[in-house]
């Protein structure tokens, strides 16, 4: 059975794009990569709604871009990076994301 | 926060480069999309679409990132605006209490400030008035702070000085202008030629000075002022050139100042330096060598471009120096005579400035009081609003977000606050600038004008984000709350409570501080209008009868007028006794003080030997001043022209005479010319002032003067005072028709005017801490309500266990007593520390002054202990039932 393209809620690709950054800055292309790699391609991102929520992250402190030289395309890219709020910000919702997804599977479990 | 900041400001200015830098940044995405598909083994054209494709609509992208952007700064602040106003329309109340309580505290800081700014920050309304310095001549050292300067003086400043582009000369005077044979009384100031021309004041009709005014023999000239010009000419324009006598010689007008406030005084007309006939006398005494003849003139300047003030003072110094060194005879090491020279503008403001400051700080405390009132009811409506705020939390919204959505709400409401406040202020004004026109002349810039709004605009968002900050920092609802049912114990966190609590002991500890402050001004001015005076005020009526220079010449001439009407105005019925004199207590100055006196068989001093005022007077005039005679008798009708001269003195000058009896000896005022002998000692008359100790008097019968006066009718009276002015103005005008009857008021009139300066200061004072104890109290009394209604529990099973409820009563009771006390021990460590400042203002009373400190701390108490008593009782009628079940 082909994986199921889920659609994303808006908060949910936030915590995706604050989680990917916790290895070190990345440019927009590369985070959409690696949050298909990591998810096993099953959360495929409308790669061009990256970007607003790039920007929105940006604009909420989250996260920092920075215009530097991508080294393997010898070109300029902006790049994002976690500041310390984003931090914090994504412990705080993956906490509460645990919490939710437990409390759901608790309920479908039970009821199954 | 500052990269945050710098990035929406870009995004405001620089939204084009931002478009390009986006552009770059998705081609860079497509470039590396495609190659990818590339390399998977596709052709670039289908790359190409396959990642256009996989990216969605370009175009949709970078609205949706320039939204993104763009929801910064104002749109951020557009929907916290909508929510605020939404969320504060449905709490009315509220909202009505808050901004009344804001605005009547920002409206007085409003007010206070167009004073402060009016009078002390505005520049003086010549073009380059900050140029223009004042030099200022001290003795200190025997406590003179303030020395006019003399005609010799400005000469020798003049040479010696290269900092200035014209030093000029201003003193006033009141002469009469004949207009029509009418004598008015005009306020004239006398000024250097160039005087307007340093002011750079040009004149709206004719010209004003010119050197050749200032000439020897040259014809006398007048400049009248605008308001002058208006109420007494109508505004005439064919006054230039128009002759009215001064002083015995025509003067002829050549000039009208424009309408503006004058400096250093407001006077009728100006007239130059020479045209003064006292002025005139000074330069012949100066002439005959006597340095400081003539030393009242105020000497201001205008500076050299270049040449700071502080250079200029020191060379001032430099000067005065010079004249200690030179003239070691008139400025006597032991006077430490010494100059500088300061801002003409600092100089003008020199007395009003700590009161306004004072003023000032009275009315910060007053809002401050106010924010902490509202931030305590704001606290607790926060408590109220927590699902809602719960809710906006669990549907996304940062704390950050949230108090920022708070804050505005509370920017809003202190907005609101502030409109408010301006038209508190604009009701406020008139009373405190007649008030603050008592300390200086500068009144007439004060208005409510652009630096005002924008300061009662910068007040208002400061004063909401002071009082929006506590309970925004404290609002932090998990998004469980949303869930909680909203329990009867839900007074909220300890956390809160305590915050509330430290409000209401600093909200005691402030209006402490202010009530002492009161209190201490009105124990001054009580002690101040119950000084012992040495005369009885009332039923004495005193009018000006002021005989004019050009008529009355000779002692004799006015002899001839005084005498008659008191010999008249005694066979009135109704008129208990009559008398003229040079002076009348607390009326404007007297014309002879500080005139050197020699006692016969003491050794003549020159320099600090005694000085004193004199009093000419008819015989009758410590009868109608009832002025105790100590010793020996008073005038009597014996004490003719050409009987032995007498005099009285006064206890205080009595005191030259050591243990010895003053009677029989004799004195001497005019340096030995001529001799009296002491006939009798008064009591101490508080002639000008009630602060300062009672001056040496002489007092001499006006049948024997040899001086002229500025007589003064003083009527005791036993009828209507009314009625009395009517018929001394038909007495004296039954004698000379000509002379005019001026300022015909009650001595209890002059007493009460001169008291009025404390008294509405005090006044003023007692209003501010009055408004700050109703605050206090106010929020005293809510936060043990919000307490007892956190308590209903415990006090419900102690009712349920059979408690009296006297003893809950207590409790509560005790509770408030804590805060209380905490905050007035606060309060008197700091206003005991504080009160220093306020010494200069306080007649008798020391600013530590314990009797006001104890009233003040019990008044606080008790009123305080009352405010609880409401909540207290409200903790007796809890019912138990009902607090035991809400478990």
């Amino acid at each position: 059975m082909p994986p199921t393209r889920l659609d994303l809620l808006q908060g949910t690709l936030d915590l995706l794009i604050l989680r990917t950054l916790i290895v070190g800055p990345m440019h927009g292309w590369a985070i959409s990569q690696r949050i298909q790699q990591v998810s096993q391609a099953v959360l495929q991102v409308n790669q061009g709604s990256l970007y607003p929520a790039l920007h929105r992250l940006e604009e909420a402190g989250w996260i920092e871009a920075e215009w530097g030289r991508s080294p393997e395309h010898n070109r300029q890219a902006k790049f994002y990076r976690l500041t310390k709020s984003g931090e914090r910000r994504l412990r705080e919702e993956t906490r509460q994301w645990e919490q939710m997804a437990a409390a759901v599977a608790r309920v479908l479990t039970g009821e199954a | 926060m500052f990269k945050r900041l710098g990035r929406r400001f870009r995004a405001l200015v620089g939204g084009a480069r931002l478009d390009r830098q986006m552009d770059q940044e998705l081609q860079f995405h497509l470039d590396l999309e495609t190659n990818r598909l590339l390399q998977q083994g596709l052709t670039p054209d289908q790359a190409r679409t396959g990642a256009l494709r996989t990216f969605g609509g370009v175009e949709k992208v970078r609205e949706e990132c320039r939204e993104a952007r763009r929801t910064s700064w104002a749109d951020t602040l557009e929907r916290n605006t909508r929510y605020a106003w939404r969320a504060l329309r449905r709490q009315p109340g509220y909202v009505a209490a808050v901004v009344v309580t804001l605005g009547l505290g920002i409206g007085a800081n409003t007010a206070m400030f167009s004073v402060i700014d009016g009078v002390m920050l505005k520049p003086l309304p010549y073009p380059g008035s900050d140029r223009l310095v004042l030099i200022r001549e001290a003795a200190p050292l025997v406590g003179q702070d303030e020395v006019g300067v003399s005609i010799r003086e400005l000469y020798d400043y003049r040479e010696q000085l290269k900092d200035f582009d014209g030093l000029v000369e201003f003193h006033s005077m009141s002469f009469d202008l004949i207009n029509r044979g009418e004598p008015d009384r005009v306020s004239t100031g006398v000024v250097s030629a160039n005087f307007f021309d340093v002011l750079r004041v040009r004149p709206v009709l004719g010209r004003t000075f010119v050197v050749s005014d200032e000439g020897h023999g040259a014809a006398a000239v007048l400049v009248l002022s605008y308001e002058y010009w208006q109420t007494r000419f109508a505004g005439d324009p064919t006054i230039i050139g128009q002759v009215f006598e001064m002083n015995d010689r025509p003067h002829t007008v050549v000039g009208v100042l424009p309408p503006m406030a004058q400096y250093p005084e407001n006077c009728d007309v100006y007239m130059p330096s020479n045209a003064c006939p006292f002025r005139a006398r000074g330069e012949q005494q100066m002439a005959e060598g006597r340095r400081r003849a003539f030393g009242g003139l105020t000497v201001f300047g205008r500076l050299k471009p270049g040449v700071t003030v502080e250079r200029a003072a020191a060379d001032v110094a430099m000067v005065a120096n010079r004249f200690n060194r030179d003239f070691p005879t008139v400025y006597e090491k032991s006077d430490g005579f010494k100059a500088n020279a300061v801002p003409l503008l600092q100089e003008i403001t020199r007395n009003a400035r700590p009161m306004l400051l004072m003023i000032m700080g009275a009315t910060l405390l007053v809002l401050l009081l106010a924010c902490a009132n509202v931030a305590s009811l704001t606290l607790a409506r926060t408590l109220h609003r927590e699902r809602e705020l719960a809710l906006r939390v669990a549907l996304g919204a940062g704390r950050g977000q949230l108090a920022g959505q708070l804050l505005t709400e509370s920017v809003l409401l202190a907005l609101g606050g502030g409109a408010l406040g301006l038209v508190v202020a604009r009701l406020m004004l008139g009373g405190l600038t007649s008030f603050i026109g008592r300390f200086t002349a500068r009144t007439g810039d004060i208005h409510i004008d652009v630096t005002v709004l924008l300061f009662t605009l910068g007040l208002s968002i400061l004063t909401g984000l002071a009082f929006g900050a506590l309970p925004a920092l404290v609002a932090r609802p998990g998004p469980a709350a949303a869930l909680k049912q909203a329990g009867p114990s839900s007074g909220g966190t300890p956390r809160r409570r305590r915050l509330q609590s430290s409000l209401v002991v600093a909200q005691v500890a402030v209006s402490v501080v202010l009530l002492v402050g009161a209190g201490l001004f009105l124990t001054s001015f009580y002690r101040l209008q119950s000084v012992e005076t040495g005369y009885q005020p009332d039923r004495v009526i005193s009018a000006e009868v002021f005989g004019n220079f050009s008529r009355f010449k000779s002692a004799d001439d006015f002899r001839r007028l005084y005498l008659p009407i008191v010999e008249r105005l005694e066979r009135i019925p109704g008129i208990v006794s009559a008398s003229v004199a040079s002076a009348v207590p607390l009326g404007s100055e007297q014309m002879y003080m500080d005139a050197p006196v020699r006692i016969e068989g003491q050794a003549v001093r020159t320099k600090n030997g005694p000085t004193s005022g004199i009093t000419i007077a008819t015989q009758n005039y410590f009868d109608t001043l009832r002025i105790a005679i100590l010793g020996g008798r008073g005038f009597l009708a014996t004490d003719t022209a050409d009987a032995a001269r007498v005099a009285l003195v006064n206890k205080a000058l009595a005191r030259n005479w050591g243990t010895r009896d003053p009677i029989g000896t004799r004195v001497s005022v005019d340096n030995g010319e001529t001799w009296m002998t002491v006939v009798g000692v008064t009591a101490n008359v508080r002639q000008f002032s009630l602060e300062k100790e009672p001056e040496a008097q002489v007092y001499i019968p006006l049948t024997q003067s040899l001086m002229g006066l500025p007589g003064r009718v003083l009527v005791r009276t036993q009828g209507d005072e009314q009625a009395m002015s009517q018929v001394i103005r038909a007495v004296v005008h039954d004698v000379d028709p000509n002379v005019p009857v001026k300022n015909i008021s009650t001595l209890e009139e002059l007493r009460r005017r001169y008291l009025s300066r404390p008294l509405l200061t005090a006044m003023l004072l007692v209003l501010f801490a009055g408004v700050a104890l109703v605050v206090t109290l106010t929020g005293l009394a809510g936060v043990m309500a919000t307490s007892v209604s956190q308590r209903t529990q415990e006090f419900g099973v102690r009712l349920a266990l059979g408690a009296r409820p006297a003893v809950l009563v207590r409790s509560v009771l005790r509770q408030g007593a804590g805060l209380l006390i905490l905050g007035v021990a606060l309060g008197i460590a700091g206003a005991s520390a504080a009160g220093r400042v306020l010494t200069r203002y306080l007649f008798d009373t020391a600013p530590t002054d314990p009797l006001t400190f104890a009233g003040v701390a019990a008044a606080l108490l008790l009123t305080g202990l009352v405010a609880c008593l409401g909540p207290a009782r409200r903790a007796t009628s809890v019912d138990p039932l009902q607090a035991l079940r809400s478990e």
